[in-house]
């Protein structure tokens, strides 16, 4: 529904009802300037809400296509809960083309901290799997990436998680 | 622990929230020192955008994009286009794919579909061609499919039947010969050409590899093929195909009705009226669920159960009666609430468990009412034009409120004199100073220790690094206030556009919730009128009944 019932029943009365055609211009329209505005927003929010200094991001790929079908992961910086994502088919297909999704923009203070990974996933080999991994790292001032590489290699299938860091 | 981490532990609760904030301000100002080299490369940030439109977040995915060239980047930020309304710009880019190394059959098969929603068959048709020609798998498919139908709109079924011919089993093989067999229906007297048509489409339906999508299809195309076999008189086929549809398809009622028709033409009444009889506990909103009520009376009435069928058809009546009652409620809920509330919302937001999903999904009259409603393709588009806007109202309505309470934040900010955190700096100097002594004295006490070496080399260089920031902390502060003032007017115009956007929004969805709403009354309307000539059928059986029992009564009274 409309934000306020009021705004509503005004916007009804001088509102000309559109035709089905422009109503799908109009949308298209709106939808770019959604994007435009969206754009913007993003640059803002990635230059001040996660600064540079504190900065640290964490990014997973997949090492291989085929090995395993992905179906969620959750993420905790230092046993406290970030990130966590259940992964719809879309999503997979995308990774397994070489897709990089971004699990986690936060902001840590400098020095060492822990990062783990609970994976849960389908191997090739019809296993469903739940992986834990950990992975200490030291936070220095500068922007800091981390990226989770899951593999699983025939024919045991057993899920690898690597780890790389990048300033 | 650092200088910045511990003295934020010390600090008293607001203080120390504000002191944090302003020092991760002033880090975002300093400028970070990258190595090139370690930078991810354009693939990265194409395999950032890939996934961002995978997961339904194309604006996140034009913003990733940016300016990367290559093939994959253009093809990525194509899709990203069009998913945001961009529709011309996604055009050009496409076209541009074209030329490229990769993705040419999917960018044209697009481009073929963009030019038969503009009507332009002659240009949609180059696209297909080309697309066929340059595309693989479901794309090439998918453009064959899309030439099929082209040709049977310019009435040349052998034309399509010939494309047809050269496509692989699958999803759409079965689509298009489905669609042959009624285009087939629609010329012939005789349901032998539509009837071969449905059966190479059920072949090629079943080689779909998802199987969900596989089931559906059969299940239509096995009811149509019985259908035909029924019109033709051919009971034993039409039964044949019916036994064949599961149980918990869509089209499980109607084809319960027609296996009820099938036997009762074969003078089975026993058997025709189980089917009726399981057609019957279904939503009256369902094809064959009224003619099964009234199937009932007539099987008893065949059986020579008069009482009975007099009773099947009050009951048929009864039910009918109170589908109308349902029906007012639902048009009168529509006229009050608007159809995305009464008519899409509702009806999907019911809390039955999962695994009763399937039989919840056909035994709801609201959700059966839904789904026939959905079966138009133009309530598709009206419902899918209001759950866009609805989509963008939440997005945006999100962002107004995480901007706003980032504004209220900067505006705290802007209250934390200066001074207080050039006092706070002196005094984390010289804790670093001799946080710094500490570590040279404990460096030259253990020398030659290997293994403690790399940890106070660890420390050293964390120091250093907390030292530098330290140092251009000054300097930072100073350009603090013009820096806040001008992130507070890039909010503030920010938020302004958001409101202008969330208005226009508004205002949109008052015309396409208007558009629905005129649609799906017209819909209730047509059921309602349905169910008026099943009362009116059920009543004149009823009169028919009570006339030959009078006369009946009659003829023994006169013997």
């Amino acid at each position: 529904m409309v934000a306020h019932p009021l705004i509503a029943f005004v916007l009804m009365l001088t509102a000309p009802l559109i035709a089905a055609a422009e109503l799908d211009t109009e949308i298209d329209r709106l939808k770019a300037d959604v994007a435009e505005l969206a754009s913007d927003l993003y640059e803002l929010e990635e230059a001040f809400l996660h600064p540079a200094d504190t900065q640290v991001a964490v990014f997973l790929t997949l090492a291989r296509s085929d090995a395993l079908t992905l179906d969620s992961i959750e993420l905790s910086v230092n046993d406290t809960p970030v990130a966590s994502h259940f992964y719809s088919e879309r999503e997979l297909r995308s990774l397994q083309q070489g897709g990089v999704q971004q699990l986690f923009i936060g902001n840590v203070p400098v020095g060492e901290h822990r990062l783990k990974a609970v994976l849960t996933a389908r191997t090739a080999n019809d296993r469903y799997v739940r992986r834990e991994v950990a992975h200490r790292f030291q936070k220095e001032p500068g922007e800091f990436r981390i990226q989770l590489s899951v593999d699983a290699r025939a024919p045991e299938y057993e899920p690898q998680i690597g780890f790389a860091e990048w300033k | 622990m650092t200088a910045v981490e511990a003295h934020c532990q010390r600090a008293p609760a607001t203080r120390k929230t504000r002191f944090c904030f302003l020092l991760l301000w002033s880090a975002a100002l300093a400028a970070f020192p990258v190595a090139a080299n370690e930078r991810p490369g354009p693939q990265w940030q194409v395999g950032l955008a890939e996934f961002a439109l995978a997961a339904g977040r194309a604006e996140e995915a034009l913003v990733r994009i940016g300016e990367t060239r290559g093939d994959a980047a253009s093809w990525v930020r194509a899709q990203a286009l069009l998913a945001t309304g961009q529709v011309e710009a996604a055009k050009r880019r496409l076209e541009q794919q074209l030329t490229a190394d990769s993705h040419r059959g999917d960018a044209a098969l697009i481009l073929g579909q963009m030019a038969t929603q503009s009507g332009d068959d002659r240009g949609a048709r180059e696209y297909f061609n080309t697309a066929s020609r340059l595309g693989f798998g479901n794309t090439r498919q998918r453009a064959l499919y899309e030439l099929s139908m082209l040709d049977m709109a310019d009435g040349k079924p052998d034309a399509a039947g010939q494309v047809l011919a050269g496509m692989e089993p699958g999803y759409w093989a079965a689509l298009g010969y489905a669609n042959l067999a009624a285009h087939f229906s629609k010329q012939d007297l005789n349901a032998s050409r539509p009837l071969v048509a449905l059966r190479v489409a059920l072949a090629m339906s079943e080689q779909d590899v998802v199987s969900d999508r596989s089931n559906s299809l059969r299940s239509q195309l096995l009811v149509r093929a019985a259908y035909l076999s029924f019109q033709q008189e051919d009971y034993d086929k039409a039964i044949g195909f019916l036994e064949q549809v599961p149980l918990d398809s869509y089209y499980t009622p109607r084809a319960l009705y027609l296996h009820g028709l099938s036997l009762d033409a074969r003078d089975n009444y026993r058997g025709a009226m189980q089917s009726w009889h399981r057609a019957k506990k279904y939503p009256l909103a369902y094809p064959g669920v009224e003619d099964s009520w009234l199937g009932m009376g007539r099987g008893y009435d065949l059986s020579g159960y008069l009482g009975q069928a007099g009773e099947a058809y009050l009951a048929a009546s009864a039910s009918y009666e109170s589908e109308r009652a349902t029906l007012r409620e639902l048009a009168s809920r529509i006229r009050e609430e608007g159809a995305w509330k009464a008519l899409v919302n509702d009806a999907r937001g019911t809390n039955a468990q999962w695994f009763l999903a399937d039989s919840r999904t056909l035994a709801q009259p609201r959700l059966a009412y839904l789904m026939r409603f959905m079966e138009s393709g133009e309530a598709q588009r009206k419902v899918n034009r209001v759950a866009e806007l609805v989509r963008l109202d939440k997005i945006l309505a999100s962002r107004e409120q995480s901007l706003t309470v980032f504004r209220r934040s900067l505006s705290d900010l802007s209250s934390v004199p200066v001074a207080t955190a050039v006092d706070e700096q002196q005094r984390l100097n010289a804790r670093l100073e001799q946080l710094k002594a500490r570590a040279l004295e404990m460096q030259q006490r253990m020398a030659g220790a290997s293994s403690s070496g790399a940890e106070l080399k660890a420390v050293a260089s964390m120091l250093a690094g907390v030292g530098r920031g330290l140092g251009s902390l000054e300097t930072r502060l100073e350009g603090r206030t013009p820096h806040l003032s001008g992130l507070e007017r890039r909010i503030d115009a920010a938020l302004s556009r958001l409101q202008s956007l969330r208005g226009r929004a508004q205002q949109l969805r008052i015309s396409a919730e208007q558009q629905l709403n005129d649609e799906a009354i017209a819909f209730v309307s047509r059921q309602d009128e349905r169910m008026v000539l099943a009362l009116d059928k059920a009543e004149q059986r009823i009169a028919h009944l009570y006339e030959y029992l009078a006369l009946e009564s009659i003829e023994r009274g006169a013997q």
